[in-house]
């Protein structure tokens, strides 16, 4: 708006007799800084800079007084006096840098947010050799916890704000980009949907938390909401290219510990029989040195910025060529994305048209190489003369063909897999937003969406590879179109009513969302060609309709009040428990505005929040959970009678009467700030409540029809401290100093897991491990966090070491049996912590992000699979590598139960370091050009003994390792 | 003119958004696409059929993708899921029949029986019985005869449906069964109580014990008559089959013995018409489908019912060690299943069965020797027999046999440059002497000694003696001479003990087998016999390593062990190598065609459920126990006749019955078909210390257990579902 009035402004006649020019810079990084407006006191003469910071203007005299604004900077008045150049530097306004929020179905000022929302803008975002957008704040917010999935290109996060709500619905935030709440679940062919979003094309992150500011989305808010917007042209500006290119080196941080080929050597020869001493190999081969490599990676960015007479664009491509380390695995993006704000009929009509899409090539190595690579003899060549493919296998003697008990060897598993995808995602929207000419205080806003995306892949290996060859070759392809929509419609009123010193400001609207998902998957039988191992397809979708509403009161402009209502049916659920309704109360009172404090020159900023609302969760994976339903079986599962065979149909089991999940959450907060903000921050406080979990439980044997069903029962309460702090030690227009650092604190307790109460029910186990088949590390039981890990209590002789099968009778009945197992620790964290820090000396710049954990443990999978003799005691044609564990616990047989394996995997690592040097302008000052140099995962302080101890869920099997990662980033504009 | 048209703007796009919002409520009531609702599926009568597959197939499969995806039950490893695994594994595994060597979850605990309320395994197990019922359920509350009324089919397919209704009541009973048979008080779900969050009600052993019977006795009119339904569907015979199983165990269920009605059901069963195959091992091949013994099968195929439990593991598991997994028809083993010492020493002698000790060649070709021409072969020294000193110190040691008045001289050398006779049959040699000669026909043992030129030519007749023998080491059992095999053989029932072979009736010539190498010593070793059984015994002298071999000509062709690499004893239960694997199971058909999946899977081989050789010692043991309306002439001639087709002749033939005897042989004809744990519980055999196998109880030499494991506990997770249940004593 303010551009659009100084563009009005230009157009009025001038008749000043004084000239002054200047150059208005920036403090941060003394760049010029374009569209700044210039207007001379009690006027309405005035102008914008241009793209090199340039301004002129006549003035009335010498009294004469310029006043620079600009969004986000401290406005300054300067007294033109005789002078005729005047050059003037903007200081960033902390307070104001993120002025609007957006909230959800509209903005609102950082100082009137009654609820715990966090906004981040690109400036603040990690640099580096990032593909999917969430790690561009890994670290940065309090509350948000961002654990990738691994290294491999293109692997997704996963995020959780306050921790999870759910058991076993998702506990993923829901993520609104450009107003449009995208499928955050999978898209065949990508490791990660997300990844399909250019991290470049983003403008800033908003993070609702709590219940007051989440409510008015509803039944998929519970797990918190990020909404994220996308960079755009602004009215007024000129043509501006930017170029952004990283180049990035990523190499292998160490590797998971195994005896080396002498070692190996050495136990077999004082362990093994006959048989398996003659299986050594005379080789010396370091596996995973065999299987990963050092990765070139880059990173090419184009954006056009720039805007004609009423039409505001942004274009950008770019193109992402990723490398993992693991041979083989690789990730190609190429994305463009169109941003379009035009304003008509007197800015009466805004519009807001944003296009994006990326096309994703992937091609995937298995990952079942590193877990080769681990167990996989090392005294074997990587290549020998043979006819599977000229790999060193195991074979089975008897009929010369790969052992079917053996590993694969890793180098033949990534190479001779052809694993592709392509994958196309587009998600745009239009919104019009129409501010009626004869009342307008009221606006209309229509926003109406798509999310489209489309994967294909193919998976081929050939017959002879040991792989497959057992099935005779590998030849499968899947196909996976989704078709999401959105229409919201809503109307808001807001006017300031003078007479009581009060604002008030009303919304109320209504939302649609439909879900379109179908999958094929094909599985051709290569050696009989007439037959297929699998020719599926399957089509499903779910509608979201919802009324919702939101009042904002504020009186005297410190007392704010907020209401919010969300009625959303849902078709997953059955007409009687269709609709849910999901209010939120939240009031904040800005201390600082009180006459008390208004002059003070200490506190520079307070504000205490209460909120309280009702969130809900609908995402259970499941369209239908409620129908009773007959499903078809594929043509591998029928049954013969006679003659003939028949694919059958089976009923389902179901709940009738699913319902909402529902989460109350209460909410304390204050934000304040100290000596004009040099220090700012906030701590909140919270508690969750979930009550009617959708949780898998078993079902009264013979009431239903399967034995485990998704239903209503449980509780889950999440409690925790949030603390955010900012420090600006140093804020001069050639060194800038902030630092930011903040602390969570989260536990969750679940409270109540069956229908009918019983304190001796023992839980539900989960936690899936490799080793064995079906067994389980953790379970979730009342009155313990979620996931706890159950194992049995080690016993350890004099000299400390484990006694192998040896275990603590918990309940004393004398024997050791599964009723011995306890409750010992957690996967997650009870505490976490973030801190950055950024120094800006004339052209050099300087940060890095720091990112901890406190108390999460970790089941160590790859020792207690692989750290026993038994891979050479016990193996028959075939010898398996160790871990050291074996070493030092001396385990013959695989104890997989015991708290020997559970370890401290606390953390503290240095995430990201940067180091910048700003070329300033080059060629006559049209071009810009910044280089950046950037290191990621430098360094981590731990006491786990495996490679890596920031693994979710905390089952460490053979985690895709996190490279360290050097990179280096040019930027020009021109 | 501008004001109208924001005035227009503006009712259109309030109205607009009124009638957006109004018309996409009706939206949220989605239903499928690909599935059907049951408000659908039972219009078309082409669906019934396919939904009676469904309760056939969850015995079979996991879900309804194979071999896995779209599980029937959760909270478990789907291939572990398979009814019929469980199954095997919950009859098996606590007995002398089965040890599994993997350590997954508490697996392990099944043969240590040491179970707990919270095992996984038995829970599936439990979890998959109350889906079978859940599913029968479903379907006879779906075709009741009033329904099918209201749904206007015509008469024929009502006809059919009520067929297919009777058989998931069988089905159901069946489930029922094994539900009463390992759980005992169990919940009690019928076609009356809808699908919902109820709470079942408990049922006694006694009152399921009623119910079932009534079931069985409801659908017997209703049911195919034998033999005359589709291959794979249950008909008359089944019921029959699953009422005798009741009655046989009514005692064990009910304190109520009901012997004389399982006489009757069996008899039934004998009368309908089944055959028994002609060879035991085509039970358990790929064509089991062609069998006329197997009364009720769960069928398998390696295309089109493909599941990682059901026979894919019964088949792949017992492979391992030196196995070859190609002779089974499949492209690998998985190193889990063997046999306890208890059930290979049920069988008279093991080792595949022909032969015991085979002929040892020795080192005959290095030894120097001498020639025998003579009128036996046409005085030709080239091609005469010889004479061998294996100590290469010129005495030279041989057995020939001769006709009456055969001459002959020695040679040194293939020719006659150098030969020695005897001037005056002295026994001293004279070289170019005369010619020896025996007057009497025999077996001649021939000593030339050519440093000092001595020789003796001494008559030898063979005999077998020995702990083993019928005289014991009182005299010999006299061996024959075969010259055509030109060795002294002998087919004599042994005991177990040791022999001895003997000449003439003296201990002055006798061999032994030292060191057990098949070389036979001069005072040798006594040679172990392990296993009581008819042998074929051979002698052979006519080489210079004097070897023998032992055979079965006649054995119980269902000892299917591999021996090879495999130790008896289990010293670790997770080591493949210990116990005996067994060959049963195979994915290959009875002329060595393998399966049709191509991978090597998934087998084409059909479960044998229920088939006549069990009625046939059901009918045995039920008249034994006392039951009327049988003979035990006739029990005898059935249980023989099961012997007859395993020894392949009458040699195996028992003359009396016990039913210690029917135990054993039951062991030996369904070991590994999922009956142990059931007929070791009627025995008293289970839990009790009477009867013991190797880590029973979970020690090596085994141990009794708590009676109270006769029973499995109820899942605790079914016990905090439903308040109802009480769990059974002892857990």
């Amino acid at each position: 708006m303010m551009f659009l009035s100084m563009l009005m402004l230009l157009s009025v006649a001038m008749h000043a007799q004084i000239t002054v020019r200047g150059t208005v810079r920036s403090t941060e990084d003394g760049t010029e800084m374009q569209g700044v407006s210039v207007l001379v006191k009690g006027t309405t003469t005035g102008v914008f800079t241009d793209q090199n910071g340039a301004y002129t203007l006549r003035v009335a005299d010498g009294n004469a007084v310029l006043v620079f604004k600009y969004y986000g900077y401290m406005t300054r008045e300067v007294t033109v006096g005789d002078q005729t150049t005047v050059d003037v530097s903007l200081e960033l306004d902390v307070q104001t840098t993120s002025e609007v929020v957006l909230i959800g179905y509209g903005t609102q000022k950082k100082k009137d947010l009654t609820g715990a929302v966090v906004a981040i803008t690109s400036k603040d975002f990690i640099q580096g050799n990032l593909n999917t957008p969430e790690q561009l704040i890994a670290g940065k917010v309090a509350g948000v916890q961002i654990t990738s999935n691994g290294g491999a290109p293109g692997a997704g996060s996963r995020i959780r704000i306050r921790g999870g709500a759910s058991l076993n619905a998702s506990n993923d935030p829901l993520i609104v980009i450009d107003g449009v709440p995208v499928d955050n679940n999978g898209i065949s062919g990508a490791a990660n949907p997300l990844s399909l979003i250019n991290p470049n094309d983003i403008e800033s992150f908003n993070i609702l938390k709590d219940a007051s500011a989440t409510a008015i989305y509803g039944s998929r808010a519970s797990n918190g909401v990020i909404i994220i917007t996308t960079k755009k042209g602004r009215t007024g500006d000129k043509l501006a290219v930017n170029y952004n290119a990283v180049f990035s080196l990523a190499q292998r941080t160490g590797q998971i510990e195994v005896l080396s080929a002498d070692e190996f050597r050495e136990v077999v020869n004082e362990r093994g029989n006959a048989a398996q001493k003659a299986l050594l190999g005379n080789a010396n081969t370091n596996w995973q040195d065999v299987i990963f490599r050092d990765a070139f990676s880059m990173d090419h960015n184009v954006s056009l910025t720039g805007a004609t007479k009423t039409m505001p664009y942004r274009l950008s491509v770019g193109y992402l060529n990723q490398n993992g380390i693991l041979k083989t695995s690789n990730m190609q993006r190429t994305s463009a994305a169109l941003g379009l704000t035009p304003s008509f009929f007197d800015d009466h009509l805004r519009v807001d048209i944003n296009l994006k899409g990326a096309y994703l090539n992937n091609f995937f190595a298995d990952q079942g190489a590193i877990g080769s690579a681990v167990a996989f003899d090392p005294t074997q060549p990587v290549n020998v003369q043979n006819e599977f493919g000229g790999y060193f296998e195991w074979l089975d003697p008897s009929t010369g063909d790969p052992n079917q008990l053996a590993p694969r060897n890793p180098l033949g598993l990534l190479e001779s897999r052809r694993d592709v995808s392509n994958v196309l995602r587009s998600i745009g929207n239009a919104q019009l937003d129409y501010r009626f000419h004869f009342l307008p205080d009221l606006r209309a806003n229509l926003n109406v969406g798509y999310d489209i995306s489309s994967g294909q892949g193919t998976r081929d290996i050939p017959a002879n590879a040991a792989a497959a060859f057992a099935r005779g070759g590998v030849d499968a392809e899947y196909d996976q179109s989704k078709i999401n929509k959105t229409l919201d419609f809503y109307l808001n009123y807001a006017r300031d009513i003078a007479a009581i010193d009060s604002r008030v400001d009303v919304m109320a609207g209504y939302s649609y969302q439909d879900f379109i998902r179908e999958n094929t998957d094909i599985d051709l039988n290569l050696s009989t060609p007439a037959d297929t191992f699998t020719n599926s397809y399957y089509k499903t979708q779910n509608t979201l309709v919802s009324f919702y509403g939101r009042l904002n009161y504020t009186f005297k402009g410190r007392y704010l009040l907020t209401f919010t209502l969300r009625q959303d049916g849902s078709s997953r659920f059955s007409p009687e428990n269709r609709w849910g309704l999901f209010p939120s109360a939240a009031f904040a009172w800005r201390v600082v505005d009180e006459a008390f404090l208004r002059n003070s020159s200490v506190v520079s900023d307070l504000k205490v929040r209460l909120g309280y609302g009702v969130t809900g969760q609908q995402d259970v994976f499941s369209d239908y959970p409620y129908l009773p339903r007959y499903t078809p079986s594929e043509n591998n599962a029928q049954y013969q009678f006679g003659n003939n065979f028949y694919q059958t149909l089976r009923p389902e089991g179901y709940d009738a009467n699913i319902k909402w999940e529902q989460t109350e959450t209460y909410n304390i907060g204050v934000d304040f700030g100290f000596a004009q903000n040099r220090i700012t921050g906030s701590v909140d406080y919270y508690t969750r409540n979930t009550k009617d979990l959708l949780s898998v439980i078993p079902v009264p044997a013979g009431s239903n029809l399967t034995n485990q069903i998704l239903t209503n029962v449980g509780n889950i309460e999440n409690e925790g401290v949030e603390v955010t702090l900012n420090f600006v030690p140093v804020q001069r227009e050639k060194l800038n100093f902030t630092f930011g650092a903040n602390f969570t604190y989260n536990q969750n307790t679940i409270t109540n897991l069956t229908k009918v109460a019983d304190p001796t029910f023992p839980g539900i186990l989960v936690g899936g491990i490799s080793g064995g088949v079906g067994n389980t590390i953790q379970i979730h039981t009342v009155g313990f966090p979620t996931a706890a890990f159950f194992v049995y209590r080690q016993v350890y002789d004099e000299t400390g070491m484990p006694v192998e099968g040896l275990y603590v009778d918990e309940n004393g009945d004398g024997r050791i049996t599964p009723d011995d197992r306890y409750r010992y620790k957690s996967p997650e964290p009870n505490y976490f912590v973030g801190a950055s820090a950024q120094l800006i000396a004339g052209n050099f710049s300087a940060g890095f992000v720091l990112r901890g954990s406190i108390g999460n443990y970790m089941y160590n999978n790859i020792n207690s699979n692989q750290g026993v003799y038994r891979n050479v005691t016990n193996a028959s044609n075939f010898l398996a590598n160790m871990t050291p564990s074996v070493l030092e616990s001396g385990f013959s047989n695989n104890q997989f139960f015991s708290d020997y394996y559970i370890e401290n995997a606390s953390f503290l690592r240095l995430d990201n370091v940067t180091l910048g040097y700003n070329l300033g302008a080059l060629l006559n000052g049209k071009l810009r050009a910044q280089v950046t140099a950037i290191g990621q995962n430098m360094l981590t302080i731990t006491k786990y003994t495996g490679l890596d101890p920031e693994i979710a869920g905390g089952i460490d099997n053979n985690l895709y390792p996190r490279p360290r990662t050097l990179s280096l980033g040019i930027n020009l504009t021109y | 003119m501008k004001s109208l048209f924001h005035k227009v703007c503006t009712i259109g796009v309030l109205a607009g958004g009124m009638f957006v919002a109004s018309s996409c409520i009706g939206a949220l009531d989605r239903v499928p696409f690909i599935e059907v609702t049951s408000a659908t599926v039972y219009a078309d009568a082409n669906n019934y059929k396919l939904i009676l597959a469904k309760l056939y197939a969850g015995l079979a499969v996991s879900g309804q993708q194979g071999p896995a995806g779209r599980p029937d039950i959760s909270g478990i490893d789907e291939g572990f899921s398979t009814y019929l695994r469980q199954y095997w594994k919950a009859q098996e595994l606590p007995t002398d029949e089965a040890v599994i060597g993997w350590n997954d979850g508490s697996l392990p605990d099944y043969h240590d029986m040491d179970w707990t309320s919270s095992n996984e395994f038995i829970t599936a197990m439990y979890n998959r019985i109350y889906y079978q019922i859940g599913l029968c359920n479903e379907y006879i509350r779906e075709t009741t005869d009033e329904k099918l009324a209201e749904r206007g089919f015509d008469a024929a397919v009502v006809e059919n449906i009520k067929l297919y209704r009777a058989e998931a009541r069988f089905l159901r009973a069946l489930s029922y069964w094994h539900a009463l048979d390992m759980f005992g008080n169990v919940p009690f779900v019928t076609e009356l109580d809808a699908v919902g969050s109820f709470l079942p009600e408990r049922t006694t052993r006694g009152e399921l014990f009623a119910y079932i019977e009534s079931e069985l006795k409801a659908i017997e009119a209703e049911l195919a008559a034998p033999r005359s339904n589709e291959y794979g569907r249950a008909d008359k015979a089944a019921a029959w089959m699953l009422l005798a199983k009741l009655y046989l165990n009514a005692e064990v269920y009910t304190g109520q013995a009901k012997y004389t009605e399982a006489v009757t059901e069996c008899k039934k069963v004998i009368d309908a018409g089944f055959t028994l195959d002609a060879e035991y091992r085509t039970l358990f091949l790929t064509d089991n489908d062609q069998s006329d013994e197997i009364i009720f099968p769960v069928t398998f195929d390696g295309n089109r019912t493909k599941t990682w439990g059901g026979m894919t593991f019964l088949v792949h598991a017992p492979v391992g060690g030196s196995m070859n997994p190609a002779e089974f028809g499949i492209n690998g083993g998985w190193s889990g299943l063997r046999t306890t010492k208890n059930l290979v020493n049920k069988f008279p002698a093991v080792g595949g069965g022909t032969q015991l000790v085979s002929p040892n060649e020795g080192n005959t070709a290095n030894y120097t020797k001498i020639y025998v021409p003579g009128a036996h072969q046409g005085w030709d020294p080239a091609t005469a027999p010889t004479l061998t000193s294996a100590a290469g110190d010129r005495t030279f040691e041989g057995y020939l046999w001769f006709e009456a008045g055969t001459e002959f001289k020695f040679t040194d050398g293939p020719a006659w440059d150098v030969n020695y006779g005897d001037n005056g049959a002295d026994g001293t040699l004279e070289p170019g002497g005369a010619n020896l000669k025996v007057t009497d026909a025999g077996f001649y043992k021939l000593n030339v000694n050519l440093n000092d030129l001595l020789v003796t030519v001494e008559k030898t007749s063979w005999g077998l003696i020995g702990s083993a023998t019928a005289d014991q080491w009182n005299s010999d059992q006299d061996m024959t001479y075969d010259a055509a095999e030109q060795a002294w053989v002998i087919t004599a029932p042994l005991t177990v003990g040791e022999i001895k072979f003997r000449s003439n009736d003296a201990w002055s010539l006798n061999y032994g087998d030292g060191g057990a190498d098949g070389i036979l010593e001069r005072d040798g070793a006594n040679i172990a016999i392990p296993n009581a059984g008819t042998y074929l015994i051979k002698l052979y002298l006519d080489k210079p390593d004097y070897t023998y071999s032992i055979e079965i000509p006649s054995f119980d062709t269902r000892a299917m062990f591999y021996t090879q690499g495999q130790n008896l004893e289990i010293a670790d239960i997770f080591a493949f190598t210990d116990g005996y694997a067994i060959t049963k199971y195979r994915n290959v058909s009875s002329t060595g065609v393998v399966g049709s999946d191509s991978e090597g899977n998934f087998p084409d081989t059909d479960f044998p459920m229920f088939r006549l050789g069990d009625v046939y010692l059901m009918y045995a043991e039920a008249v034994l126990r006392g039951g009327a309306g049988g003979s035990l002439a006739d029990a005898l001639g059935y249980v023989n006749q099961l012997r007859r087709r395993a020894y392949g002749d009458n040699s195996g033939d028992l003359t009396e019955l016990t039913l210690d005897i029917v135990l054993d042989e039951r062991s030996r004809e369904l070991y590994w078909e999922a009956h142990r744990r059931t007929d070791l519980i009627r025995f008293g055999k289970f839990t009790s210390d009477s009867y013991l196998w190797p880590w029973k109880g979970g020690i090596a030499p085994g141990r009794g257990v708590e009676a109270f494991r006769s029973l499995f506990p109820i899942p605790a997770s079914d016990l905090v579902a439903n308040p109802n249940l009480q769990q059974n004593p002892g857990y």
